[in-house]
């Protein structure tokens, strides 16, 4: 959180020649008292004091940048004083044009609504402990959204833990408050489900432990890696996305987190070259995952059976989500992404993961595809049986008689390189198609291209 | 020989005696540098005009203030005032009061400043350097576009380009002139017979009238820290920014002073130089370019040499720079204490 810099007035205040602060507007005031200072006592803020020493030393009026910081942000300042001739031992007057305010907590704090953004593209749940381990928040994939009934329960009475682990060996790990990884741990009632779980320790503003965000996601007890042991045949046909793809999921997911924690150097320093190797293979293991991931929706669109759920959505909160959970990489190309105005709904019916998936696959294609610096536009549009989200680029733009190709299965146009399956549009289309929608373009050589998903129309309750 | 010129071989004789003990001094200086920076003889000669162009204009604007503000009626000071030349530099020069750490400080930046433009010249033309300011002007955020044009407009204001070596009074720092005002002013009074309180009186009335925000630095400066504050477009080159905000904006990246920036480019190989680009995490390209742009065409910086830097070495010994001079000075002498550190 930041607040602007520009002033419609000067920030002013007073400072006599034994450097009490005799008067100041409320922003240079409230400032003075974070710092320690009371009303017309000496000047508490150190670099802005020293600025008006110095300046009456030298009998001059000086115009520098000044930080400041209290308890709740970091202040960037440009000031001017003024001295008065020829009587110099009149007040010095502060004349503050630019305040640019940092809040303490903009510092790279994770969004935990983006991670749960993240972590139902990628069709996982979430579960927030308490130190305790009492569960305070729980999502799972395919339970509804408020389930109440867990809430305040352990978590060791909800989900049993599956050996070769076992409660001790978990409960040693939250006491040393370490990460927990690839636990699997089974319902107790109900469905009795299996999930694999994540656990990262949650760390207080003060420093204390707060507990665990678990992320867990849905376990084949018949795939993975206890088949190959057994010598069992991998691979039944056409059976990617429920054998193939988990197996492979797992190794990635575990070559792409370590990789992350080397990078970031979470166990030690490291050498500058190998944390940026580390990198490069988080990066590669990615674009591994992201074509796993295609070749599993592909196999599951092109089943029968296939079918999608029905959620109420709001397509404008879907863009938002969207363009947050890539607003770091426009940001790596210097691209401003422009959405809707978030006040506004645009109701419809359609499959959030979904939804969000083929949002997230238009707005990631406009930017690899864009320009550095350049806008991605996104408008809303509908009438009385469709709502439409359409993604506009300022990119080199689509010729006509490859406008349908494009959604062609593995249709690349040529490109290569550039970290795309050429799977991305073809399932956007079928998954619009399965929700009774539709995916178009519009485009022309050198003028951008717009993407348009349309999804029946909701009427707001 | 006639009796004038007897007088003056006495003069200098016993001036040349009083300083004898130095010349081993100077001669040492030259034989046993301190340190690998080397000084060609334009930038001793660009110094030394630009130190007496300053002085020139400090006593001229003194004379101005006294006989036209403060009413004084001398005739030295009414000749200073209307011809401008200088009397003080011959009694000041020798005297030891302008080679002030400070002063010697700024005048050496001042010089690096205009190689540096010279070298800039050589690859891009004096047209282009100046409109490249004016893509700021049409920033969206009207703040920036209203520095961009206070930044263009004191520029404009400069006589000749940014970094020729041009003087104006409005863009000497204000520690600087408080330096040079006072040993002008006793120069003055000494010289003229006339009241020292008048002439005092005058410098004070200068220093008051001193703007230091419509100096380029300070204006470049400003810009530097709104252009950072926002979405910026890109890293600063010399090429795209011009001399002034590209140093104002590095500084202001990596939290030194845009006076240790061009220092740094005066150093062997602009090696501190090459080390704050690597800590702020310019790419190799944009490396290579800002080096190329600097430098006097002798030396060159290889993707390999970039990429082998490791950052956050890099990073650490910028941030010790960044500390306060006198912390670095105590931290340099206790260092001293203790064999084997290796710090730089």
């Amino acid at each position: 959180m930041t607040t602007a810099r520009k002033l419609a007035e000067p920030v002013r205040g007073e400072v006599d020649s034994d450097g009490l602060l005799l008067s100041a507007d409320p922003l240079l005031m409230r400032l003075h008292l974070r710092c320690g200072g009371t009303e017309g006592r000496p000047l508490a803020v150190p670099e802005l004091a020293a600025l008006c020493r110095l300046s009456r030393r030298l009998g001059m009026n000086l115009s520098r940048p000044v930080q400041a910081s209290d308890d709740d942000c970091r202040i960037e300042m440009w000031v001017e004083t003024r001295l008065s001739v020829p009587d110099r031992d009149q007040p010095l007057s502060l004349s503050i044009i630019d305040w640019k305010e940092y809040s303490h907590d903009d510092s790279d704090m994770p969004d935990p609504a983006r991670d749960r953004d993240f972590d139902r593209l990628e069709g996982r749940g979430t579960i927030r402990t308490d130190a305790a381990l009492r569960i305070i928040a729980q999502q799972m994939p395919g339970k509804p959204a408020r389930n109440v009934e867990v809430i305040g329960q352990s978590l060791l009475d909800i989900y049993d833990v599956i050996p070769p682990s076992a409660h001790t060996r978990l409960l040693e790990a939250v006491a040393e408050r370490q990460p927990i990884r690839n636990q699997r741990m089974r319902e107790k009632i109900g469905a009795q489900q299996l999930f694999v779980m994540q656990g990262h320790p949650l760390i207080d503003k003060t420093g204390l432990f707060a507990g665990y965000r678990f992320t867990a996601a849905q376990d084949d007890p018949e795939a993975g890696v206890d088949r190959t042991m057994t010598g069992e045949k991998l691979i039944s046909d056409s059976l990617f996305g429920l054998q193939l793809g988990p197996a492979l999921r797992q190794p990635l997911g575990k070559i792409i987190a370590n990789a992350e924690t080397i990078s970031s150097k979470l166990e030690g320093p490291l050498r500058g070259d190998y944390a940026s190797y580390a990198k490069d293979i988080a990066s590669a293991g990615r674009h591994l995952l992201d074509l796993v991931n295609d070749l599993s929706d592909l196999e599951a669109i092109e089943r029968p059976d296939f079918t999608v759920a029905g959620d109420d959505i709001d397509l404008i909160d879907l863009a938002h989500r969207a363009a947050g959970l890539l607003a770091v990489k426009a940001a790596d190309h210097q691209i401003r992404l422009e959405l809707p105005d978030q006040q506004r709904k645009l109701p419809a019916r359609g499959e959030f993961r979904r939804s969000l998936q083929i949002l997230v696959n238009l707005i990631g294609n406009a930017i690899r595809y864009s320009p550095d610096g350049s806008v991605i536009r996104l408008s809303v549009s509908g009438d009385q049986d469709f709502a439409g989200i359409s993604v506009s680029d300022q990119g080199a733009g689509i010729a006509k008689e490859d406008q349908e190709r494009i959604f062609e299965k593995f249709e690349r146009l040529g490109r290569s390189g550039d970290g795309g399956s050429g799977l991305g549009l073809f399932i956007s289309r079928r998954l619009a198609r399965a929700m009774g929608g539709s995916l178009t373009v519009e485009s022309a050589a050198d003028q951008g291209s717009t993407f348009t998903l349309s999804l029946p129309a909701r009427e707001t309750p | 020989m006639d009796r004038t010129q007897q007088n003056d071989i006495v003069r200098r004789a016993s001036a040349m005696a009083d300083k004898a003990s130095s010349v081993a001094d100077d001669f040492a200086q030259l034989l046993f540098p301190r340190t690998d920076v080397t000084f060609n003889d334009r930038m001793r000669s660009n110094a030394r005009q630009y130190l007496r162009g300053v002085v020139n204009q400090i006593e001229q604007r003194i004379c101005q203030i006294a006989t036209r503000d403060l009413g004084v009626a001398h005739e030295l000071l009414l000749s200073i005032e209307k011809d401008g030349e200088s009397q003080s530099f011959a009694l000041l020069e020798p005297s030891g009061l302008l080679n002030k750490p400070e002063i010697v400080q700024h005048l050496f930046v001042r010089a690096q400043q205009s190689e540096l433009a010279a070298r800039l010249l050589q690859k891009i033309s004096q047209e282009d350097l100046e409109s490249t300011l004016t893509r700021h002007l049409d920033h969206a955020d009207p703040a920036v576009a209203e520095a961009a044009m206070g930044l263009l407009v004191a520029q404009s204001k400069t006589t000749g380009a940014a970094g020729e070596g041009a003087i104006s009074l409005a863009d000497l720092p204000p520690e600087i002139v408080y330096a040079i005002v006072w040993p002008v002013s006793a120069a003055l009074a000494r010289l003229s017979g006339s009241p020292g309180m008048r002439l005092q009186q005058a410098a004070e009335r200068l220093l008051a009238e001193h703007d230091e925000s419509a100096s380029v630095v300070r204006k470049a400066e400003r810009l530097a820290q709104l252009l950072e504050q926002g979405e910026t477009d890109s890293n600063p080159h010399p090429m795209k920014d011009g001399l002034t905000l590209f140093v104002a904006r590095l500084a202001r990246q990596c939290g030194l002073t845009s006076d240790q920036i061009v220092t740094f480019t005066a150093e062997p190989d602009m090696a501190r130089l090459i080390i704050v680009l690597r800590a702020a995490d310019y790419s190799v390209q944009e490396a290579q370019s800002i080096y190329i742009a600097l430098d006097s065409g002798e030396n060159i910086l290889t993707a390999a040499t970039y990429g082998e830097l490791d950052r956050d070495r890099a990073v650490a010994l910028v941030s010790r720079w960044a500390a306060p001079d006198a912390f670095q000075n105590a931290d340099r002498i206790l260092a001293r204490s203790y064999l084997g550190d290796d710090r730089q």
